[in-house]
């Protein structure tokens, strides 16, 4: 043949013979320009020797040397391939494959049947060699063995579930818990665990643990994963799976899921949650639970203080006095806002004891809020503060100065300054302007206009001086400020 | 949009109903023409009330609480009822939850609808600052011990990771911060390869958990945009001015954020600066148009075409930031504010703890607010480690009186959380420590012990506060027009402790030397193993740095760090959970009157 790879495989050959017959082949491809041609045909021909295929590959790389620019992908992957069938084509495995069989196949195929064999080494070290992704090569090998090896119930689980993780290790793409499904379908279900163990991914081992039914350890390794949902799957499942009594002993062991249960009954089922807390004991809980009811799900008065009456007794048994105190009062005083309703036709219930006196005050019926200020305890700083304020709402100056005379205010007068200057009732805000203590009439007689000039000098007060000063205006109050500015330099000079 | 791609699942006319809480986030990125594009008929709030819709299609975009299935459910049972058929489309964001599936399984309407995720994890609310706008992650974590949203933020983590990765550095304190960053490890592993070797723009990660430094955002804010938080509410990046502030009879709806020029200046700036800064700013803008004056016919042209929009825009947004602080001040000064203030530095400072009782019970037996009243008590019991007994009783009574009795439940909450205590006579630190530690070694318990949440922290803010120096020496007056260090949001008084912590554990490359402090802290701290250095320091890169709130952070704690980039020449990008104050977390605690 005539072909410039038939001529570079007999200038190779002289080569070998160390005759000078190489160069004239070599030469006459070379002025024909298809040295490169005659490499191409080389590599080609190299797949298809069988018996000599070293003779193909030879001349190609004979050839190669004597060109500059010939691209080496082609003629390192025909080497691999031929060394890939070389390996099969041994009588130990005997996998005759012809070169362009093994195309058609894919390599792909090829590993599958070696799996097929459990050729495992094999198929490793030709995914190792022609460099295949992890992914699709060892680590899909390694499943294989893995799910192959399970089955092999002459062992132990502890030595297969070693043996497995020896070899597997955490090369990526490997998937534990598929191996594991293996395992299970082989009724191994402790090996199954066993492997799940080397899961990194704890999402991935609640599906087979539930379906195991290691329920408990499904929970334990849906909360691990920190994913709620997760955990919600698998206390649903538990809720469907074990009677109520263990339902409930099981979350109580895991706080996490408990949470998430009760989250859940919160809004969908409000009497598994009085249940759950009745399980635990959970006396506060319980009488927050009723405390909650009373305002939200009950409507008539009847209802809400049966619910507050509840939540009282829970209160008590939680040991929690403040709060069940807190609750008899609210009690007492839905009773007392009810009769308040029915007499005086106002809407008094679900105000605070605050506001109910507060509105009892502007409608005039002193009796009545001082009967509920006594009552209630409420704080004579409180009542002071909001029956000034509801008396001056009401513009009913004269109760206010009956009520200011009839003991020593606690709140002190400033607040009466306030109050009435806050309705611009300059009038009576000056009553009181002067029944305010020393420290605070500069304050007063500021807010109810007077010139403080004289307090606050009196009172030998820097800052109230300045405050006063910096009232007053260049053009009427001059007098004022040169008589202040004297005080503080002599302050000053003490 | 991502959403757009939902809609055209459900062809033809549809109507909407968005959730209240998913409203302002979604106006941030679509508008009702692009809505109205995909068909969306008309548009409704999702809210406990029958629905008048007539479409035959109904699409719910909704967070995947069980209430919502519940409110799908009644629809959707109502409709059945009266013997209509409809479409229904359930829009889960950001994810769908199994608990929504079961309810609707459980209600029998399984069948009837269908539902889709939209993934929608992060809202940038300006330059520096992505929200997950998840403001129930606080109450459903640290409350309710749920931890469902855990993983939704590692998806956000690794979704900054693989775009502005690979984060190399990452520190953390507090339980919720170590499950988030497990969980986001694991997705780092899973999807391993494919962001390899490549510059990182962000390597430095900071988690925290709220409930590391209750203090903080507990305390009034002085930072301007804080304060404006604190007193109209900025949602989502942007306010709405009431009529009191516009001085017209519209309200304005203002974006805020690093593009308002007037906003971007003053936003960091503690309140007493901001009148001074704006009246310069005014008086240099009429300068400005001043200049018009004396200009020929070309000069004038020119003026008018180039920079009077411009101005116009600087004057109105100047005049909003003006209007805006009047109103705070009336605000402000009408309940004291100084009062206010000092009460709360004395007790951060610890200082007349009595008197500061008896302010505190005053504010409540006026009922000055709700909110504030709660929000002090909080504080004195954070900063003190409890409240003693007598005060405990007494001010939960007052309170009782003051805003009725369902709030014996908010105490509950309060307490469960560890914001309103008592200090248990006898039980000393140590005692607790063993409590927690057992917890913590209990294995079926593992790593996720959250569910125990009643077992409430003790703050121990005065032992951090001294270790860490938190309030800072006084030596004459603290000029807040030039700030020394971070105290200046808290007018001086005090330095942040979340942003404390995280300064110190920046500059020593972790915990090393913090022991103390994280043992006060409660623990659960983490570093790496080895600190990835810059590998070329003179190629002045500036260090990008993310702090991760989980639970949600404030504006002053933003101010403050970005203060602290500055000096120290790092860039801090923040992503929170959702913005917080104080009157949020107290929100949060409340037990829903239906």
């Amino acid at each position: 043949s005539m072909a410039p790879g038939a001529l570079l495989l007999e200038a190779q050959r002289e080569y070998e013979k160390e005759s000078q017959k190489a160069d004239e082949y070599l030469r006459e491809i070379k002025d024909q320009n298809l040295l490169s041609e005659a490499v191409r045909q080389c590599i080609e021909a190299a797949g298809y020797e069988h018996e000599q295929e070293v003779g193909g590959s030879g001349a190609a790389s004979f050839g190669k040397c004597f060109l500059d620019k010939f691209p080496p992908e082609s003629f390192v992957r025909t080497c691999r391939d031929l060394r890939v069938l070389n390996a099969i084509w041994d009588y130990q495995i005997g996998i005759p494959l012809t070169f362009a069989q093994y195309k058609q196949l894919t390599i792909e195929v090829l590993l599958d049947r070696l799996v097929l064999r459990r050729l495992y080494p094999l198929a490793i070290r030709i995914c190792e060699y022609l460099r295949l992704s992890e992914f699709q090569g060892v680590s899909r090998i390694l499943a294989h063995w893995a799910c192959y090896k399970v089955q092999q119930k002459d062992k132990s689980d502890e030595e297969v579930a070693h043996a497995i993780n020896q070899k597997l290790g955490d090369t990526p793409g490997i998937s534990y818990s598929e191996i594991a499904a293996r395992a299970y379908d082989c009724g191994r279900t402790e090996l199954a665990i066993k492997l799940l163990e080397y899961e990194p991914r704890s999402g991935e081992q609640v599906p087979l643990l539930l379906k195991m039914k290691k329920s408990q350890l499904a929970l334990n390794k849906a909360i691990e994963s920190g994913d709620t949902d997760l955990v919600y799957t698998v206390v649903l499942h538990l809720k469907n799976e074990l009677n109520r009594g263990t339902f409930f002993m099981t979350l109580q062991k895991q706080p996490v899921a408990l949470s998430l249960y009760r989250q859940f009954c919160k809004h969908q089922e409000l009497e598994t949650l009085k249940d759950l807390y009745n399980q635990d004991d959970d006396h506060q809980e319980l009488g927050n639970f009723h405390v909650h009811s009373s305002y939200s799900s009950e409507k008539r008065i009847e209802g809400r203080v049966a619910a507050l009456q509840n939540a009282v007794d829970e209160y008590y048994k939680a040991k929690n006095e403040f709060a069940a105190k807190a609750t008899e009062d609210q009690i007492k005083l839905l009773r007392m806002q009810r009769r308040l309703q029915d007499d005086l036709d106002k809407p008094y219930v679900d105000y605070s004891l605050h506001d109910t006196v507060y509105g009892l005050i502007l409608d005039g019926n002193h009796k009545r809020a001082e009967h509920l200020y006594r009552d209630f305890r409420v704080p004579d700083k409180r009542f002071w503060w909001l029956k000034i304020g509801a008396l001056a709402e009401r513009e009913d100056w004269e109760e206010m100065e009956k009520f200011s005379k009839s003991k020593k205010s606690p709140i002190g007068y400033l607040p009466f300054v306030e109050i009435c200057m806050k309705h611009h009732n300059r009038h009576e805000a000056r009553k009181y302007a002067a029944r305010v203590t020393p420290e605070q009439r500069v304050k007063a007689h500021i807010l109810v206009g007077y010139v403080a000039a004289d307090a606050a000098i009196e009172h030998k007060n820097e800052t109230e001086m300045n405050l006063v000063l910096s009232k007053c205006t260049a053009a009427t109050d001059s007098s004022v400020a040169e008589k202040i500015n004297r005080a503080k330099a002599q302050s000053l000079k003490k | 949009m991502l959403l757009c791609l939902f809609l055209p699942q459900l062809p033809g006319k549809k109507d909407l109903f968005i959730e209240a809480d998913l409203m302002s986030p979604l106006d941030r990125i679509a508008n009702v023409s692009i809505l109205k594009q995909h068909d969306v008929d008309k548009l409704y709030k999702v809210e406990n009330k029958p629905i008048v819709s007539t479409s035959d299609q109904l699409c719910f975009l909704v967070r995947p609480r069980i209430t919502n299935m519940k409110y799908v459910a009644d629809i959707v049972n109502a409709d059945k009822a009266t013997g209509r058929s409809r479409k229904y489309k359930i829009i889960f964001s950001p994810q769908k939850f199994y608990t929504c599936e079961l309810v609707l399984e459980e209600e029998g309407i399984y069948g009837d609808v269908t539902c889709d995720e939209w993934a929608f994890y992060l809202l940038p609310l300006d330059d520096d600052l992505l929200s997950m706008e998840l403001p129930e992650f606080f109450r459903d974590y640290f409350l309710e011990g749920d931890q469902r949203w855990i993983s939704t933020v590692a998806r956000a983590l690794q979704l900054l990771n693989s775009l502005f990765g690979p984060f190399t550095n990452t520190y953390g304190i507090g339980r919720c911060a170590k499950m988030v960053y497990e969980v986001w490890r694991e997705l780092v592993e899973e999807s391993e390869g494919d962001s390899q070797a490549r510059r990182p723009e962000i390597s430095h990660v900071f988690l925290m958990d709220r409930d590391v430094d209750y203090v903080t955002a507990l305390c009034s804010q002085v930072v301007y945009e804080g304060l404006v938080d604190d007193t109209f509410r900025i949602k989502c990046g942007s306010v709405d001015f009431g009529p009191d502030v516009t001085s017209s009879d519209r309200s304005f709806k203002v974006l805020l954020n690093a593009q308002d020029k007037v906003f971007s200046e003053i936003r960091n700036e503690h309140f007493s600066n901001v009148f001074g800064f704006l009246s310069q700013k005014a008086r240099n803008l009429q300068t400005q148009y001043d200049r018009r004056r004396g200009m020929d016919i070309k000069q004038i042209k020119n003026f008018v075409s180039q920079e009077l929009k411009g101005l116009k825009q600087e004057h109105r947004l100047l005049s909003l930031h003006i209007g805006a602080c009047e109103s705070i001040m009336k605000k402000k000064t009408k309940q004291d504010f100084q009062e206010l203030l000092k009460t709360e530095h004395s007790l951060l400072e610890g200082f007349d703890i009595r008197e500061s009782t008896s302010y505190i019970e005053e504010h409540i037996d006026r009922q000055v607010s709700p909110s504030e009243s709660l929000r002090l008590m909080c504080l004195l019991s954070v900063t003190e480690n409890g409240l003693i007994p007598k005060d405990y009783r007494s001010l939960k009574t007052q309170y009782l009186q003051s805003y009725g009795p369902e709030h014996l439940l908010t105490f509950h909450n309060l307490k469960r959380i560890g914001l309103l205590t008592e200090q248990a006579p006898g039980e000393t630190l140590t005692a607790v420590e063993s409590k927690v530690s057992k917890l913590v070694t209990d294995r079926a318990a593992g790593k996720l012990t959250d569910a125990f949440n009643s077992l409430a922290r003790k703050s121990n803010f005065r032992g951090i506060s001294k270790k860490l120096g938190l309030i800072p020496r006084v030596d004459g007056e603290y000029n807040l027009k030039v700030p020394r260090d971070m105290a200046y949001v808290f007018s001086g008084a005090y330095v942040p402790l979340s942003c404390k912590i995280i300064e110190q554990v920046l500059e020593r490359q972790g915990w090393l030397g913090l022991e103390e402090v994280v043992r006060l802290l409660n623990g659960n701290e983490f570093a790496p193993t080895e600190p990835v250095t810059e590998e070329n320091p003179a190629r002045e890169t500036q260090r990008v740095i993310l702090a991760v709130f989980l639970g949600g952070c404030t504006f002053s704690e933003i101010s403050a760090l970005r203060f602290l980039g500055k000096e120290k020449g790092y860039k801090f990008i923040f992503l929170t959970t959702a913005i917080t104050s104080s009157a949020r977390l107290m929100d949060a605690m409340l037990e829903a009157k239906v």
